[in-house]
């Protein structure tokens, strides 16, 4: 483990920040931390630049990082995990509230790679719609739950009425709960294949030996993932 | 005998207080241990697998980080969270290896120990943690007494007549004189080492890393203390010895079985790969039959 310095953080409302460091990590998109605040608690989060991780506050952990004053430092073990693997042709990217961070890291990723991007962008509100300057070029549907912006209903709404066996790739990342919604949709179109889904569970070492990551089949979301392709996944 | 007519299960297998395996590589206790998947996966080339300690009740642990890596190997205070012996038996009963089953336990107290191994009738053997470093009134605060091991291993061999294991600490004054207790008490086999006590302190921060300041370290850095111990076991105990920490490379197991252990448990080195039971493996097969030797056969030929 090493230190870091908060360079600049971008407050994007009352539960959203985005903190850059001082340099930038050697690293692939999709490819997350284990950030330690001390005297608070170390955490996975995935970067959502070289040099960046998107935070939502939930916890005591995240509720402090949200408000870090550029100086301060924070303990980086990093970056961890296996990242997105890069596409060629029409890449549908699907991001469920704050799974768009390692989403918009992999857009500019992409930008390299002549696709053409469409991304699915599902939230509660308005307000959790944190990183959709992001994706300037690319054609965004977004949902929510109350309909503040774009359309109104869930992720799954968005999903089924797209025609998703047109991509070449589709990159997904959200809660559990609708990743694996989703991974049993493409499981019955036959097309797990194509996908690549990035996962998020509760970590300890986030190298590899604790064992407290892994997923049905026994891989670590740790070192094996964050990111599987979805015919490697057994929940 | 010509070594191309022994198959290479002939060469790897080796049995331990009367538990067959198929090679010597055991996984070790608190490394990839807490998931019947996870033990599942492993356990393809493994002699044998330890689940992660398990107590009666439901411990949290400590809050992250609770494991840290530095050049020389890893420190953890994972403070032995585990989900209590109910939820953790239903989860182990989804194990279906191809290895020997050793579920480790911990407790308070002698009668706690015997309470724990009831609820685990699908073990091949157990194995009694009384050596963990980093947790109060658990592992090392009781293994440090060589009267409370002997009522502990005493306490545990009237409720079963599986093999029984005491994993010893060497964060004590003498190892030998815990490991005899244990022998005398009945044990089966005694392993070495567990942990041993460290720290780290971030300098930038000027605060130790570890949430719980400190917490036991292991991995290659280890190796050396590890193998003086089985050494020194090897030469007063008559019961076999499993030897543990900083094992890395094949050598490093060929080391620890001339010192006299009878199998090793590897736990860090995960770190590396998870493949690694399968590399390992393959190396000790080659070694084998350069030497034209089974392994079994070179335990303990240090000594002469």
């Amino acid at each position: 483990m090493f230190t870091l310095r908060v360079d600049k953080v971008i407050r994007h409302n009352e539960r959203y920040s985005t903190i850059f460091f001082e340099k930038e990590l050697k690293s692939f998109p999709g490819q997350f931390v284990m950030l330690n605040i001390f005297d608070l608690e170390e955490i996975p989060l995935s970067l959502s630049s070289p040099q960046s991780v998107t935070v939502k506050a939930v916890g005591e952990t995240t509720r402090y990082l949200i408000k870090i004053k550029p100086g301060e430092r924070v303990g980086i073990k990093g970056p961890i995990g296996n990242p997105f693997s890069p596409a060629k042709g029409k890449v549908l990217m699907i991001a469920g509230g704050i799974g768009v961070a390692p989403l918009a890291y992999l857009y500019d990723f992409l930008q390299k790679c002549r696709v053409k991007v469409k991304v699915l962008y599902a939230v509660r509100s308005s307000d959790d719609l944190v990183l959709k300057e992001r994706f300037e070029k690319a054609r965004m549907r977004i949902i929510t739950e109350d309909g503040s912006e774009g359309e109104k209903g869930n992720i799954f709404d968005l999903v089924y009425s797209e025609d998703v066996e047109e991509y070449d790739k589709i990159y997904i990342c959200g809660p559990e709960v609708v990743m694996r919604g989703i991974h049993s949709y493409f499981k019955e179109l036959g097309i797990l294949n194509k996908t690549e889904f990035s996962l998020d569970r509760y970590m300890k070492c986030g190298i590899g030996i604790c064992g407290s990551c892994v997923i049905g089949n026994g891989m670590r979301v740790c070192v094996e993932g964050p990111v599987f392709r979805g015919d490697e996944i057994v929940w | 005998m010509k070594n191309k007519e022994r198959s290479e299960e002939e060469l790897l297998k080796v049995e331990v207080a009367g538990i067959r395996m198929k090679n010597p590589l055991i996984l070790a206790s608190g490394v990839l241990g807490s998931y019947a998947s996870s033990l599942n996966r492993i356990s393809k080339n493994a002699g044998a697998v330890v689940s992660k300690s398990i107590g009666i009740d439901e411990i949290e642990g400590y809050k992250n980080p609770t494991i840290i890596n530095y050049p020389h190997g890893i420190i953890n205070a994972i403070g032995l969270s585990s989900p209590g012996a109910k939820r953790f038996y239903e989860e182990l009963k989804r194990y279906k290896g191809d290895a020997p089953l050793i579920v480790s336990i911990v407790s308070t107290s002698p009668e706690g120990f015997a309470e724990v191994v009831k609820h685990f009738p699908i073990a091949s053997a157990f194995e009694l943690n009384l050596s963990c470093p980093h947790v109060k009134n658990f592992g090392l605060s009781l293994g440090s007494n060589p009267k409370v091991v002997r009522e502990v291993v005493k306490s545990v061999k009237k409720v079963t007549k599986k093999p029984v294991f005491v994993k010893l600490s060497p964060n004590v004054e003498d190892i030998v004189t815990i490991g005899k207790s244990a022998e005398r008490a009945g044990a089966d086999g005694v392993v070495a080492i567990n942990t041993l006590r460290g720290m780290a302190i971030d300098i930038y921060m000027r605060k130790p890393i570890l949430s719980n300041i400190s917490g036991g370290v292991s991995g290659e850095g280890i190796k050396p203390i590890a193998l003086k111990c089985v050494w020194d076991l090897y030469e007063e105990l008559n019961i076999p010895i499993i030897g543990a920490g900083g094992i890395t490379t094949w050598k490093d197991v060929i080391e620890f079985l001339l010192a006299g252990a009878s199998a090793v448990q590897i736990g860090s080195a995960f770190y590396y790969s998870h493949r690694y039971f399968y590399s390992i493996k393959e190396s000790l097969i080659a070694y084998a039959r350069w030497k034209d030797e089974n392994l079994s056969e070179i335990i303990g030929k240090a000594h002469q």
